[in-house]
């Protein structure tokens, strides 16, 4: 039982970590981003090149130069994020939402694509390997590794937190969730606020991406694709728009998808889970945090 | 008051001051139509004309399949473009239908004729099971309720032995009427047409009869005002004395029959029926055909339909550019046209309707500040 | 207005017109017209093979081989004096994309078909190319569906799910497993090779504990691994790639398994160790078809592949090998490439000498002798000869 938490609570960090960007680009353009997966694959990519490029990195101490290629591919994706959101999402600012999805669409496709074409179909072995000896906890295990891990992602939300809740640039963020044209009249840069948005949520994308890579040991172009919809659903059990409904949404649904594995099966777990998100929402219309209007940002 | 709001809805949508409108110009709003018709009846004779100029294979099967994409969008048109509810498992009703018609005709001996209405019954039955519970929900939740529907119909069509496992169902029969199978093909004049090009006529004949026949005359009459009064405010709609959810559910089931059916076309097109057919990917690019094209725009779904099937089939020269290149095109498109390739309020360049709008639009910029502002709102 | 509306009249009319001038012009092409006639020149052989979705890395692979045997045979002056000419389209593992590419390549005339990888998407593809009298030697794809709908000019050159467990059985039995595990990822190939093996299993009396289905896509399986260890495996049969393969053998030795791990032929790949990691690759073992490796011939025929494509061959890479050289010869003893001919031809093959060994086929075109052996990891992390369950 542990075990099965532990489990769920460690996949779900990851899924929280890409539901963050999810929820912060709905609740600021009100734009369900696409290629937000994509940019978690991408993240992963980039600390893929470093790795190669300095091959002496991987053989010496793990956690400083995981850390460091961390940081390289955060604010490598944090620019793409912006890029992205330049070239194909500001054109579209005033055009129909549906619009600007399906831009999303074929951006998601476009950097999918675009990464098989630079690294081949078949999936990259990571250089990096984070391993560690198991820990016991209570009667279950968690390795060293995964604790690492799970800080890192636990201190990125909560730097992610304060920095909405407590700066000048996170009230900004927020007054643009409330009412976009009253923040341009109290002499907010909304552009400037929304690429911000865009290279924080892209950035923790990253940084989830890297992580992942050094944890699994292998990347694909389509892994974002997978984790693009289950950060979405993870966005929508926490409440669409809000900060830490994504976070506690992330994870649910891994716990959701380890009991589901445990309960009914792998072969039936994604029914599993989606039948709990119907079930639930049907009860809840707004998911976990969606109704409190004062978190929403 | 309330011997008004015993009025249908129709009526209440008409002006009540008509009589004192200066007479509209039916000739010209006519003669906008009379073109759309003449475009119309011109684009499906020359799609019947197609298995004249080229018999390839490949030719006729891509665009059965493109043609079946049609029927799919406009389906999800009405869902989308009309009634406004945001369908991200599209796809899940096109599983239901090709899966109900290839079970009954490979494992119970229906004949394809025979299984159309059950496909319609248990297709309306899924569209009120999904849609029943989840219509209520706000629209970005209904995005992810029905792309949760749409992976758990895959995921269970995967996991039943009825439907075949993962390999899916094979031998589906093509369509037969009254102990003649279109499978032997026809000889007419001298001129032998073979099962797939009657296949093709066959779909052609559903999609231009049933498909754009049906959908227009549904979005012109009643319901279909009532969808886009939903669409477009759905508390005014109410006010209106418009029952908002019976509204939706309709579209939605509508939308879902039109879906399985294409779904029945689609098993006898390809024979076998597998799960990796109806993966999410299928519902994005159906909603990007009925995007792309134009929402609620019937000649802008088919453009798109049309687009988003045989795009990545022209582009296969590029082998394995062509998704990068789909991707890319997909992002000019919308940036340079977001209202779509053929919007719904589109008129022909040449159009009295434009002209009129421009004088309007003209004529509202040249007026000054303060006379706007005086003026009735 | 009467003017406007002419010109709408005007540009219908013209429109039907044009349809009518094609109509006529073209009807060459048409139902109305002749049939195609052959090109000749080169020899076409078409593949049909996953070259976008989640299963594109297999279509590199089996390209990359046909075109090292077609490559092969031309130098050697081709097959009855003609070239062969490799033309390759995308299934993309669906069935819709399968059935365009079946037909565009029966509209480029090809006169053989030598691909097929998603049983899924072969399976529609089968009337198709019997309608175009076309004989199909079935590379990668092994379902028993494939055979199932008796046509008689289907070959299958890879060995079915129902060989290959047979394989994976012997092998369990010469290991002594107590418990044994099964895990597939829910598609056509892999399901196919679990069904089998847990039935074979079980007739052979031995112990299957459990089984279990895993998303490929995804990268965490720590609740799939905590499920089979809590079942007391010692043995596990993991039936599909190596992708998603190499993830779990590497998180349920990371968890404490020391059982032998042992993988279906589809996840045979060098990349399984190198993903999985150093230190992890103990006691894998796989069920897989003899390499040229494993023959008299030594890595000839690997060297020829790295050579060539700077990589080392990949799953079903061989069989497409296979496929072409069988077809090609297939078309040398009929003389032709008329359909019946060249499936006598198949079907009469005795003992035909290929890469992995000498291929004949059986009354269904299945292989008569699949030749699965057992591989394992060796030293620089590419699969190595362990048992070649001989007696």
């Amino acid at each position: 039982m542990t075990q099965i938490i532990l489990n769920g609570l460690f996949v779900g960090s990851f899924y929280a970590l890409v539901a963050l960007g999810y929820s912060m680009v709905y609740g600021v353009i009100k734009l369900l981003n696409f290629a937000h997966g994509d940019i978690y694959m991408l993240g992963a990519f980039v600390g893929l090149v470093i790795l190669t490029a300095f091959p002496g990195l991987g053989a010496g101490a793990t956690i400083p130069v995981l850390m460091l290629v961390l940081l390289i591919s955060m604010l490598a994706s944090g620019f793409v994020g912006v890029g992205i959101e330049r070239v194909a999402y500001r054109p579209l600012r005033s055009a129909p939402r549906l619009a600007v999805l399906i831009t999303a669409v074929g951006m998601s496709f476009t950097l999918e694509y675009g990464i098989r074409q630079i690294f081949g179909p078949s999936p990259q072995a990571y250089p990096l390997r984070v391993t560690g000896d198991p820990l016991p906890v209570f009667d279950a295990q968690l390795s060293s590794a995964q604790l690492v891990l799970m800080v890192v992602a636990a201190l990125l939300m909560a730097g992610l937190g304060l920095y909405v809740d407590r700066t000048r640039e996170g009230r900004a963020m927020r007054a643009i969730a409330l009412d976009q044209r009253a923040s341009t009249l109290m002499g907010i840069d909304v552009n400037r606020t929304i690429s911000r948005v865009f290279f924080i949520g892209s950035a923790l994308a990253g940084a989830g991406g890297v992580m992942a890579g050094a944890f699994y040991g292998s990347v694909d172009f389509l892994m974002g694709f997978t984790i693009g919809l289950k950060a979405f659903t993870a966005a929508v059990i926490g409440g669409i728009g809000s900060l830490y409904g994504a976070m506690i949404g992330g994870l649910i649904l891994g716990l959701l998808e380890s009991f589901g594995t445990t309960w009914v099966g792998g072969e039936w777990r994604d029914v599993f889970s989606f039948a709990c998100l119907i079930l639930f929402l049907t009860f809840r219309p707004t998911g976990v945090l969606g109704t409190r209007v004062v978190e929403r940002m | 008051m309330p011997l008004v709001l015993k009025k249908s809805s129709s009526e209440l949508l008409v002006p009540p001051n008509r009589h004192q409108m200066p007479p509209p110009a039916p000739f010209r709003w006519r003669s906008e139509k009379g073109a759309l018709n003449v475009l119309g009846i011109a684009v499906f004779i020359l799609a019947l004309a197609v298995p004249f100029i080229t018999a390839s294979p490949y030719v006729i099967s891509i665009l059965t399949a493109g043609l079946i994409y049609v029927m799919l969008a406009l389906g999800l048109n009405v869902v989308v473009g009309y009634a406004g509810l945001l369908d991200l498992g599209y796809v899940a009703f096109f599983a239901v239908g090709a899966y109900t018609s290839g079970i009954l005709t490979t494992t119970f001996g229906f004949s394809m004729l025979e299984a159309v209405p059950v496909t319609i019954v248990v297709c309306i039955v899924a569209g009120i099971i999904i849609g029943g519970p989840t219509l209520r929900l706000r629209s970005d939740y209904l995005a992810i309720v029905t792309l949760g529907f749409g992976e758990i119909i895959r995921l269970t069509a995967r996991n039943l032995e009825i439907t075949g496992g993962a390999t899916g169902i094979s031998g589906i029969p093509s369509w037969s009427f009254f102990g003649w199978d279109m499978a032997d093909g026809l000889v007419i004049a001298g001129i032998e047409f073979n099962g797939k090009i009657l296949l093709y006529y066959f779909v052609a004949l559903v999609v231009g009869l049933v498909g754009v026949g049906g959908i227009s005359r549904l979005s012109r009459g009643k319901m279909g005002r009532a969808w886009k009064a939903v669409r477009d405010d759905e508390d005014a709609a109410e006010a209106m004395g418009i029952n908002t959810y019976f509204t939706k559910i309709t579209a939605y089931i509508i939308g879902a029959v039109w879906a399985g059916l294409a779904g029945q076309l689609m098993g006898t097109y390809l024979s076998a029926i597998s799960p990796t057919s109806f993966t999410f990917l299928y519902s994005a690019l159906i909603l990007m055909a009925v995007v792309l094209g134009g929402m609620g725009s019937t000649p802008g779904v088919i453009i798109g339909a049309l687009f988003v099937s045989l795009a990545p089939e022209f582009l296969r020269e590029f082998a394995e550019w062509r998704y990068v290149l789909f991707g890319v095109l997909l992002v000019v498109t919308m940036i340079f046209r977001p209202q779509g390739i053929w919007p719904a309020n589109a008129v022909f360049p040449w159009s009295p309707a434009l002209a009129a709008r421009r004088a309007r639009r003209a004529k509202a910029t040249e007026a000054p500040e303060g006379s706007a502002a005086g003026g009735p709102a | 207005m009467e003017k406007r509306f002419g010109s709408f009249k005007r540009v219908g009319t013209i429109v039907v017109a044009a349809a009518c001038m094609a109509l006529t012009a073209g009807c060459s092409g048409g139902v109305a017209g002749g049939g195609n006639s052959d090109t000749g020149g080169a020899l076409k052989f078409g593949m049909l093979a996953p070259f976008s979705g989640s299963e594109s890395a297999f279509g590199e692979y089996m390209k990359n081989g046909a075109t090292l045997a077609v490559d092969e045979i031309n130098a050697a002056g081709g097959v009855n004096g003609q070239q062969i000419e490799l033309i390759a389209e995308d299934e993309a593992c669906d069935a819709t994309t399968a059935v365009a590419g079946a037909n565009k390549l029966v509209s480029q005339g090809v006169v053989a078909s030598v691909g097929g990888y998603c049983s899924g998407a072969t399976l529609p593809t089968l009337p198709i190319f019997l309608q175009a009298k076309i004989p199909m030697v079935i590379a990668a794809a092994n379902s028993d569906d494939l055979v199932a709908a008796k046509q008689p000019n289907v070959f299958l050159v890879n060995g079915t799910g129902t060989q290959q467990a047979q394989a994976a059985v012997k092998f369990a039995e010469k290991s002594a497993a107590k418990s044994i595990y099964v895990i597939d990822e829910g598609d056509a190939y892999s399901t196919n090779l679990s069904k089998a093996f847990i039935s074979q299993a079980k007739d052979a009396g031995l112990n299957v504990s459990g089984s279990t289905t895993v998303t490929p896509t995804d990268k965490d399986f720590s609740t799939d691994v905590d499920k089979m260890m809590k079942a007391g495996t010692d043995f596990v049969y993991y039936t599909g790639y190596y992708q998603a393969g190499s993830l779990v053998n590497h998180q349920a030795k990371a968890a404490g398994y020391k059982g032998i791990f042992l993988i279906g032929d589809g996840a045979v790949d060098a990349k399984f160790a190198e993903i999985t990691g150093k230190g992890f690759t103990d006691n894998v073992y796989g069920t897989f078809t003899m390499t040229p490796d494993m023959l008299q011939d030594g890595g000839a025929w690997s060297a020829a592949y790295k050579d060539k494509f700077g990589t080392d061959p990949g799953p079903y890479a061989l069989q497409s090998y296979n496929a072409v050289k069988v077809m090609a010869e297939g078309i040398k003893q009929a003389g032709s490439t008329d359909m019946d001919k060249v499936d006598a031809a198949l079907h009469n093959l005795k003992d035909f000498s290929t890469a992995s060994g000498s291929i004949s086929f059986t009354e269904q075109g299945t292989l008569s002798d699949a030749k699965f052996v057992i591989v394992t990891i060796g030293p620089d992390g590419k699969f190595v000869l362990s048992d070649r369950l001989e007696g």
